[in-house]
């Protein structure tokens, strides 16, 4: 019989470190198997099963980091990835990006995320940033360029706000919008965006979820997606753009699953509840303006990676005895929290809409053979880079969208190269050089699958345009019409 | 909860089902009883000499100084001396050894006391004279707390007992719900107050049921609590029932309070003549047999109370002298029941396994002080003392919250009293 000695208490809840990340990894693999459905039923098997591989390859990486990690600290490999927990910042991770990532990149950027962006500050616990954000910037800014054309998918309503300014008139939205099957479609989330931003309903209820196993704080959410919300609809009311605004704001791209999964990141967020609720505001009102200034795509990873620096300074804003400094801590919330929403909103409202509306139905209805069309409008030039009896290579230009509507200094002339089998007078491929039409939306006629459609195709064959960038299709189809008519010379 | 704090306590699992509703085990009383010489912080000179034969009721001992607390002998017997023992906050301390007769003789210690008729004055200087201090665990002489009552507007009996396993407050009450009414209403006449609370847990139907009955027709109504920790803490109490702060004492929100089973045994005083010479104490925990609530003598060793509820079940066990969350594990089983003591929990020793601190927050969120064990253990860790500073620390009541609400199995309120220890040591330099 042993009778032990230890400090009190000698008594633990039933609550764990493992046990809300065992919830978190849970919700997590909801929304994955939900961005499978949606990519294999929208797109394809090919497009699901590569959800599939981007997550399990980034997860199988981040276990051998922890374990080789263990290894070097001398600890159980187990015991290592079971107190690291660097899944979830590979599920997160691969969750905020999207289809297009080579999935070598998604790798790279997981070791790197957990190395440089938690390991080399002591592990878990001890990080600024948060590392599936940090993850995330190192793709954006380092891996562009190793998108797959393999996976593409419809714009993104991040992607195609952007084009526009991020602020729009009632009208625009209303056209813009059904792009995306509306709104209440965008709630469910069955549109492209991030891998795991698709459906604003199921984060919503993994928050829930989280929120009554007591494994995030419901303010940091609440605050966040709160906040964003009535920035924009104040900004959206000073813009004319509609009460719709704020909750387009809040739908589109990543505020629901970053609110969720990233602001709530214990590790990264201030201790304390003020501090809490200051971090989630400042997030909120840096996402707005980053969305609406920068232009960026989405602005909700770097807002979070610049409140992480915030971090040290507001938890020491708030240190002391929360009873007795109450008064204090409650006014220094309040001030901070309107300062950092009104700098957002003014910012905010200073943004010009791009003028951009969808093109129209094209002047010249592209019906009928290619060769029968007139596309006179459109002012090809044509210009024979090479031609040895057998192939010839032109490289093409015209106007498009921008320029046949007077569109602004922005806009520019589309430009292709088309190679042409001189014998059999049809197309060989046609690979493009400038796009001078509108990002996210013109662009929809000039990516690698439409431009594929015209292989093989010679003057007497009909082709295809592709809806909502009408005008981009003619001046593409202009130039291949131009480009056979030299080659038939 | 407010939106800018934390709920500042937490429900804990009670496990108070183990012992509550089972009757009480009368203890054959020891052959050997070993009464403490401190009560509470001061140490008393002994009135008996080796050899004298002592009855129940008999003053043993009495303090020099102001903080007066008398110690009265449980037992008939024979004094054999002043013995070192090992006490429950592990230091060696003096203890009168007594043989027991068995023969139960004894002396009435007071004469009959009517307090109705009594003057306040009669009424404190009687409750001096009985050794009356708080039995709630502080072991604050009873007196001195009503010295010089002011502005108070509150009298609060507390029935609140939060710490789980124990349910010795609870047979108490429910068994000497006469004593305890005289024992309440001669302390609301001390306190000055006009009206009286008295807490009990909201879910503990029956006694709230007793209470009523008891309480009827006096200015002492019954309040109940939620079922939270630590609830029966003074501040949290105080700012459960009349929503109000205080920075030191509670007699600057116009309360004042005091444990019901100090109720309970100053009625015993008055009524019958008897000091605290008897506890109820409970035994419970996984760590033991068959858990219960035992009626012992003061001066009873653990070991006797464990053999009584039928030993140990695991070889490694923790014996706790009082509930889990604020009790001293003690690895010996010579330390004895003081006056103050009312439970030993016993609990298998088990290993936990320790994360890295995920900053959650969840120890600022739930300390009842509004401290913030997280910041407080980092910045002990790196021996900040100006941060220290700034924390507040000495406000920690070493409630255990933050260590039990930890999900990373941090003992953090261990980590708090280093910081203590350190800014005390910094003081002195
Ligand atoms: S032990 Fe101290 S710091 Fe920890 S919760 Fe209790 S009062 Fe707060
Ligand atoms: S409860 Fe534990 S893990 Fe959470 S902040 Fe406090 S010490 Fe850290």
């Amino acid at each position: 019989m042993k009778l032990t000695f230890k400090p009190s208490p000698n008594y633990r809840s039933s609550q764990t470190t493992t046990g809300i990340m065992f919830d978190l990894t849970v919700c997590l693999l909801a929304v994955t198997v939900f961005s499978v459905l949606y990519y294999g039923v929208n797109y394809g098997a090919s497009y699901g099963l590569r959800v599939v591989i981007m997550m399990v390859s980034a997860v199988i990486t981040s276990l051998i980091v922890d374990a080789i990690w263990a290894k070097i600290q001398k600890i159980d490999i187990k015991e290592g990835i079971l107190s690291s927990y660097s899944w979830i910042t590979a599920m997160i991770l691969t969750l905020i990006i999207q289809i297009d990532v080579s999935p070598y990149a998604l790798c790279v950027a997981t070791v790197i995320a957990i190395v440089f962006g938690k390991l080399v500050f002591g592990g878990f616990g001890q990080n600024i940033f948060n590392p599936a954000a940090f993850g995330a910037a190192v793709i954006m800014s380092s891996f562009a360029a190793t998108k797959s054309a393999d996976f593409v998918t419809a714009a993104t309503p991040t992607t195609t706000a952007a084009a526009y300014g991020w602020i729009m008139n009632t009208e625009t939205f209303g056209s813009y919008v059904t792009q995306y099957g509306g709104l209440g479609k965008m709630l469910l989330g069955w549109y492209p965006s991030s891998l795991g931003s698709t459906s604003a309903v199921l984060i919503a209820l993994c928050g829930v979820y989280l929120v009554w196993r007591k494994d995030i704080d419901w303010r940091l959410p609440v605050c966040y997606i709160g906040s964003v919300f009535l920035i924009t609809t104040i900004i959206g009311l000073i813009k004319g753009a509609g009460l719709w605004y704020g909750v387009f704001n809040v739908l589109a791209g990543g505020v629901m699953l970053g609110g969720v999964f990233m602001v709530t990141d214990p590790v990264t967020n201030p201790v304390s509840i003020p501090g809490r609720i200051i971090f989630a505001v400042g997030c909120a009102a840096l996402t707005v303006i980053i969305r609406l200034k920068a232009n960026f795509p989405d602005g909700v990873l770097f807002s979070i990676l610049l409140m992480n620096m915030m971090t040290p300074a507001i938890d020491k804003m708030f240190d002391g005895n929360q009873i007795k400094n109450a008064a204090d801590f409650r006014n220094k919330t309040i001030i901070c929290s309107a300062l950092l929403a009104l700098v957002s909103v003014l910012v905010g409202s200073t943004v010009q809409a791009k003028e951009v509306v969808p093109e129209p139905a094209a002047p010249a209805a592209v019906e009928g053979s290619l060769g029968s069309i007139d596309f006179s409008a459109n002012n090809v030039e044509v210009t024979e880079v090479s031609n040895d009896g057998k192939t010839a290579v032109y490289s093409c230009s015209a106007d498009g969208f921008g320029l046949m509507n007077n569109m602004g200094a922005e806009y520019g002339r589309n430009e292709v190269t088309v190679t042409v089998d001189v014998a059999k007078g049809s197309v060989v491929s046609v690979a493009l050089d400038n796009f001078g039409d509108t990002a996210g939306i013109g662009d929809t006629a000039t990516s690698d699958d439409a431009l594929a459609g015209y292989a093989g195709k010679t003057l007497n064959d009909s082709v295809d345009t592709v809806a909502g960038a009408t005008f981009t299709s003619g001046s593409v189809a202009a130039m291949v019409q131009a480009a056979l008519e030299a080659a038939a010379k | 909860m407010s939106f800018l704090t934390g709920p500042m306590h937490h429900h804990l699992e009670g496990h108070k089902d183990l012992t509550a509703h089972k009757d009480v085990l009368i203890l054959e009383e020891p052959d050997d009883l070993y009464i403490p010489l401190v009560n509470g912080r001061a140490s008393c000179t002994p009135l008996v000499q080796p050899g004298d034969e002592v009855k129940v009721g008999t003053k043993l001992g009495e303090p020099v100084d102001h903080w007066y607390v008398p110690v009265f002998s449980p037992v008939s017997g024979t004094v054999v001396g002043v013995e070192k023992r090992m006490s429950a906050i592990l230091k060696p301390t003096d203890h009168l050894h007594i043989k027991n007769d068995h023969k139960g003789t004894s002396v009435r210690a007071f004469e009959p006391f009517d307090y109705e008729s009594a003057t306040r004055e009669e009424v404190l200087e009687f409750t001096k004279n009985a050794g009356m201090l708080g039995l709630g665990g502080a072991g604050f002489p009873t007196f001195m707390k009503y010295s010089k009552p002011e502005n108070i507007d509150l009298f609060i009996i507390n029935a609140v007992e939060c710490e789980p396993y124990l349910t010795a407050d609870y047979r108490n009450s429910m068994e000497n719900a006469s004593l305890m009414k005289a024992g309440a209403l001669a302390l609301l006449k001390l306190s000055t107050a006009p009206k009286g609370a008295i807490a009990v847990k909201e879910d503990k139907h029956d006694l709230i049921d007793v209470l009523n009955k008891t309480f009827a027709g006096t200015p002492i109504e019954v309040k109940t609590v939620k079922d939270i920790y630590p609830a029966g803490w003074e501040r949290t109490l105080v700012y459960l029932l009349t929503g109000r702060r205080y920075d030191r004492l509670p007699a600057e929100a116009g309360c004042i309070l005091n444990n019901v089973s100090t109720c309970i045994a100053l009625g015993d005083a008055m009524i019958n003549g008897k000091p605290i010479t008897h506890k109820y104490v409970t035994v419970s925990g996984d760590g033991v047999k068959d858990p219960h609530n035992v009626y012992c003598p003061v001066g009873t060793p653990s070991a006797t109370l464990i053999k009584a509820c039928g030993g140990y079940t695991a070889e490694d066990c923790l014996l706790i002298a009082g509930g889990p969350m604020m009790g001293r594990a003690i690895p010996n089983e010579v330390f004895v029941i003081g006056p103050a003591n009312n439970g030993l929990t016993v609990l298998q020793n088990k290993e936990y396994k320790t994360v890295k601190c995920l900053r959650c927050g969840r120890c600022t969120e739930t300390c009842p002080s509004g401290l913030e064990p997280v910041r407080i253990n980092q910045y002990e860790k790196i021996k900040d003392l100006d941060a220290l500073k700034k924390l507040d620390i000495m406000s920690c009541i070493e409630c255990g919250m933050c260590t039990y609400i930890c999900p990373s199995n941090i003992d953090v309120t261990e980590g708090i009293r280093r910081a203590k220890r350190y800014l005390t040591l910094q003081a002195k330099k």
